[in-house]
């Protein structure tokens, strides 16, 4: 294989590679997603454990030496949380969460879909009516009512994220599959007399796969917000281990106080893996869209 | 320029009610459900019908009892109590007389669809006797010392609105006619009620003209409306704000310390084991830790009060081991606050068994309580540091008060507030065991059961002489609180914000009064 050699991969790199923002946006992405994994040893304090908490520290602005000897960079909340090592831990659970559930709502969506393209008629009917129905809701309200009804807990906001995310692949998948179905590779599979299962996921599936990538970026930053805004209302994860939205709405009453780092910095690392997923996710989009090819 | 607008407006407004007097906005920090005073027992609803209607008997703002519309009362008999009766004069002109005490007491239980009844405090009268006009006296089934603290929560209304006058008639106006200090204008609920001065009235003639009564129960924007000037004064400061308010020259704050203890309930209810209490590995225990005084003890003892008192409550509260406060005449002088001894209470844990600890579940309201969530998590680290390992569970009081009801919490938070400031009223509903047919311990939520202090609760409810039994409610107190049958943490502070240039004479009973507010220049 030379240099000179161009395989699709490549074009694709290449291509990705040209735009310098979408480029800084997955470095930002990748530094961030490595700093949750390591949260242990980068943060000076486990957030999670209450012994290691000191109420006498709470409240303690950025630079403020703890009783324990390490400095919290970034302040501490009004339990006495390090912010830095409880953004850290809370990062990994919205990053958790939204990639977990993007992934099932991926899988349940995709094969929904493809089964609405594939067999049409009746079996189209019912699954798209049910999605109508379920994108008629707002997806905060159908989460809300999920939970209040589960109960808190990390894998029940992760259950209430795929009930509300799969529709919106469902319909993207079915209106893409659509389309392929009437291609001619497709016709060939059929006169074959492949089993439909072979021909679902074998042929139809890895050509609707480049735009589910793009829905599945900014599917997972729509995850992380929805987690985020679910966790600041109270019903997401239990409060002795906050996310970054539980970390949000403990600060926030003590905004109008002069306290603004309790809210500010979750707020801000919220802010900078929204973009930069979502810079990703655009970019994707443009890469892979024939329609946009020089 | 501003003033001279004013005065221009002052000009304007040709009316001799607007020359006389000024209006004083209070922002409330809850709605008032109703405008009916016999349709829910809630503290909100309280607070706005006093401005309307007089009791036969009242608080003064340190909780002591004053006399109301009743001028004075005495015992006949064990079991009869006669009220004397005041002048005074209904809203509408008819004079006040018995026949309308007689009435309010037979219209209190036949109020339809009330979410919470006034019956509890009516039903220990069994009959009425009208004497004279201004004589009338009650009779109970039982010698039941407390009737008057019961009637500082019953509203009098005028006999003639008839046979069962409706809630929604109140709501409208229609038949909202009282003997207090403003009459009313009109309500919007969940918004605000207007009321303007009455000057029939008995009692000390009211500064204010007119009271606009608001309702802003998000305690950031109260705190803003406040700062804004939109109102005078505002109730319930979230301490969150109480350090920027002390700074602020144009914010003056008045406090007191309330009737509302905060405490921990500990499940007595299993013998055997509690299911949400396990050894320090996650294994099954035998029995419940929680029936031994000495872990009840150290769980009492691991807690740092004055650190939840200065961090968490931002100094809106004091530390407690009992319901009312240091002043009240049924606080015990020598049963203080727990001190903060974690060796101590791990000594305890290790003398009664348990030398690693247990894991217990603790459970708590997040929108009940001021800081109730935070409150939780704050004893969980302290009571992780004695080897106890806490799981926090926090959750709305919707769902949270019918589950702290069944015995299926090992530990859970809870607030009571005695509104007659009486020393019995917690010691019957909390701490007696739990007797519904009785009415005693019905909210006895851990089931603690303490024959001793029945036994003297009994006697004391059997005593009609004040200064007797006092000294029977100090003991009762005092042996029951020894017990530890609930890990009490706090005392709330009742704290009111007013624009500078205004004070209050802050309540122990949580009302808030236009009465209660004075002019005293800058």
């Amino acid at each position: 294989m030379t240099a000179a050699e161009e395989t699709p991969f490549r074009r694709f790199v290449s291509e990705f590679a040209a735009s310098k923002v979408a480029v800084l946006g997955l470095a930002v992405f990748v530094v961030i997603v490595l700093a949750a994994i390591f949260a242990n040893w980068i943060g000076p304090q486990n957030p999670y454990d209450l012994a290691q908490l000191d109420i006498m520290d709470g409240r303690l602005p950025p630079g403020s030496a703890s009783g324990a000897g390490y400095t919290y960079w970034l302040g501490t909340d009004d339990q006495g949380r390090d912010m830095l090592s409880g953004m850290l831990f809370g990062l990994r659970i919205s990053l958790a969460v939204g990639v977990g559930s993007a992934i099932f709502a991926a899988c349940v969506g995709t094969t929904l879909g493809l089964l609405a393209a594939f067999f049409g008629r009746r079996v189209d009917t019912v699954i798209m009516r049910v999605v109508d129905l379920q994108l008629s809701f707002p997806s905060i309200l159908v989460a809300l009512m999920i939970l209040a009804v589960l109960g808190k807990g990390v894998m029940n906001v992760v259950l209430a994220l795929v009930i509300v995310e799969w529709a919106g692949y469902a319909r993207n998948v079915r209106a893409i599959a659509m389309v392929e179905r009437k291609r001619e590779y497709i016709e060939a599979a059929m006169c074959l007399a492949l089993p439909w299962r072979r021909i679902m996921f074998g042929h139809l599936l890895p050509n609707c796969l480049p735009p589910l990538i793009v829905i599945a970026t900014q599917q997972v930053a729509r995850a992380i917000a929805l987690e985020a805004t679910l966790s600041f209302l109270g019903l997401g994860v239990p409060i002795t281990e906050p996310s970054l939205g539980l970390l949000i709405a403990n600060g926030y009453q003590y905004m109008l106080s002069g306290k603004y780092w309790i809210s500010f910095y979750p707020g801000l690392a919220l802010l900078i893996t929204i973009v930069s997923i979502n810079l990703v996710g655009d970019h994707l989009r443009d890469v892979m869209n024939p329609r946009l090819k020089r | 320029m501003v003033r001279s607008q004013i005065a221009a407006l002052g000009i304007l407004c040709l009316s001799p009610v607007c020359a006389a007097g000024q209006t004083l906005t209070i922002a409330s920090s809850a709605p008032v459900t109703s405008m009916d005073p016999h349709y829910h027992t809630l503290t909100p609803n309280e607070s706005a019908h006093g401005h309307i209607f007089d009791r036969l008997v009242e608080q003064d703002a340190s909780g002591h009892m004053i006399p109301g519309l009743a001028v004075s009362w005495t015992l006949r008999d064990e079991k009869t109590w006669e009220f004397h009766l005041r002048e005074a004069t209904f809203h509408d002109g008819t004079p006040f007389t018995a026949e309308d005490v007689a009435y309010t007491l037979a219209r209190v239980p036949t109020v339809k669809n009330s979410p919470a009844s006034f019956q509890i405090y009516t039903r220990a009268v069994v009959a009425t006797e009208i004497v004279d006009p201004h004589t009338i006296l009650l009779k109970t089934a039982t010698p039941y010392p407390l009737l008057p603290q019961d009637l500082l929560q019953v509203f009098i209304i005028p006999h003639k609105l008839g046979p069962e006058p409706a809630t929604e008639d109140f709501n409208s106006g229609k038949d909202t006619i009282g003997t207090g200090p403003f009459r009313f204008i009109s309500y919007q609920p969940g918004n605000r009620i207007e009321m303007e001065r009455y000057d029939g009235y008995w009692g000390a003639k009211p500064h204010w003209a007119h009271v606009s009564y608001r309702m802003i129960s998000n305690d950031a924007a109260r705190t803003a409306s406040l700062l804004a000037g939109d109102v005078d004064i505002i109730e319930f400061v979230p301490p969150a704000d109480l350090a920027k308010l002390l700074q602020d020259p144009k914010v003056r704050l008045s406090e007191v310390v309330s009737n509302r203890s905060i405490y921990l309930w500990l499940d007595h209810s299993h013998d055997g084991t509690m299911p949400e209490i396990t050894g320090p590995n996650g294994e099954t225990l035998p029995t419940n830790p929680l029936k031994d005084l000495r872990v009840r003890q150290a769980l009492s003892l691991a807690i740092n009060r004055a650190a939840i008192v200065e961090r968490v409550m931002e100094g809106a509260a004091i530390p407690t081991k009992q319901y009312l406060p240091p002043g009240n005449s049924n606080h015990v002088d020598d049963l203080l606050p727990d001190p903060f001894q974690p060796e101590r209470a791990k000594a305890l844990l290790a003398e009664a068994g348990y030398p690693h600890g247990f894991r217990i579940v603790l459970h708590g309201p997040n929108d009940r309580y001021v800081n109730d969530a935070k409150i939780v998590q704050a004893v969980a680290q302290m009571w992780q540091r004695i080897g106890v390992q806490t799981t926090v569970d926090t959750m709305p009081w919707s769902s949270y008060a019918t589950r702290a009801g069944k015995q299926e919490f090992a530990a859970f938070l809870l607030g009571w507030g005695v509104a007659s400031g009486e020393g019995t009223n917690p010691l019957r509903a909390q701490i007696a065991t739990w007797n519904p047919q009785r009415g005693l311990g019905t909210a006895n939520r851990g089931r603690y059961s303490n024959p001793a202090v029945d036994t003297l609760l009994d006697q004391a409810m059997g005593t009609m002489d004040q200064q007797a039994r006092n000294q029977i409610v100090l003991r009762t107190m005092k042996l029951a609180m020894d017990d530890v049958p609930v890990v009490m943490l706090h005392l709330q502070k009742n704290i009111w914000a007013t624009r500078v240039g205004l004070t209050y004479a802050a309540r122990v009973d949580e009302d808030t009064k236009a009465t209660g507010v004075t002019e005293t220049g800058r």
